[in-house]
């Protein structure tokens, strides 16, 4: 019996993540998947590692509207080989609490196994990501002295 | 006909990849390749969009080893349909700064065109990479973190 997942099946499987449709999602969840969002997840409840359908389902429905309403997902390329599948895309959303638009780049990763996702790892350009939803730039400063660094000269 | 680049091809590019064989990736990167890594180029110079073969070499010889030395480059997922390849690894890496060891994973999705490759997008969770470059957590304001409702400043 073939492992291959078809593309039909992938594909359906993003238009029903893509709008939220929960009861046609509900079915293209494996009973155990696994599903892993990369990012901090004190900023970004969504984030982190997710074990079992109904713990997922949850978070789908909860945690990401919490934040950000009139979410879009844009998939600029999917690759299916084998039980595997690639998206690459871009996240477009409002902040609830400032109206702001907002705007990053995702990687998704899934395994499937009898039509049905067992495994999901998505990959965020979390920084950006951190950036926009606070609504300012981080302080990436070290603390460190500029003449240790040396290739700093203070004159 | 359309282009399929061969699995071969793309099992080579990574093993030099991985080994940072410069030789061979000289060989299998595109003259006008165009190698785009997301993430605060403050914090990880290597960051931003890279555009040619030279410069792209030039990243992975000099630029990337000036900030961490690579340990392993280890893959967890590789797809390859048509000319497209999407990787997913994981990195570790030891700082020059401090000695630290650091890993995160890595996304690369890539374009293949002649048996080079002419594109490549590489996604890492960079918030998390900064933090390890850094070696501290990344500060938030504190009003904000007040107010995020699940977190009380004491």
């Amino acid at each position: 019996m073939s492992n291959h997942v078809q593309r039909s099946v992938v594909e359906a499987f993003y238009r029903a993540l893509s709008i939220r449709n929960m009861a046609a999602l509900s079915d293209y969840l494996d009973d155990n998947v696994h599903w892993t969002i990369s990012g901090p997840v004190d900023i970004l409840p969504f984030c982190g590692q997710r074990v079992g359908k109904a713990v997922v389902m949850e978070m789908l429905v909860r945690d990401s509207p919490a934040l950000l309403t009139g979410r879009r997902f844009v998939p600029s390329a999917m690759l299916v080989d084998g039980d595997r599948a690639a998206v690459l895309g871009k996240l477009t959303a409002t902040k609830r609490d400032s109206g702001q638009a907002i705007s990053y780049r995702i990687a998704q990763f899934m395994r499937f196994r009898d039509d049905k996702v067992a495994e999901y790892v998505s990959i965020i350009d979390s920084f950006d990501a951190v950036e926009q939803l606070l609504g300012y730039s981080l302080d990436v400063s070290d603390g460190r002295s500029p003449a240790a660094e040396g290739n700093l000269v203070a004159v | 006909m359309t282009y399929e680049v061969p699995r071969t091809v793309v099992d080579d590019f990574y093993k030099a990849y991985a080994k940072r064989d410069t030789k061979k990736l000289g060989a299998m990167l595109h003259d006008d390749v165009v190698w785009t890594i997301s993430g605060p180029v403050e914090v990880l110079p290597y960051c931003g969009t890279h555009r040619s073969k030279a410069t792209v070499l030039d990243l992975i010889i000099r630029v990337v080893p000036s900030i961490f030395r690579v340990i392993s480059y280890v893959s967890e997922a590789m797809l390859v349909e048509g000319d497209r390849v999407a990787m997913l690894n994981r990195r570790s890496a030891q700082s020059n700064v401090d000695g630290k060891v650091i890993s995160y994973r890595v996304a690369n999705f890539m374009r293949f065109c002649d048996d080079k490759v002419v594109e490549n997008l590489s996604l890492l969770d960079s918030f998390d990479a900064a933090e390890q470059v850094l070696g501290h957590p990344l500060t938030l304001h504190t009003r904000h973190v007040a107010s995020q409702g699940n977190v009380v400043a004491v």
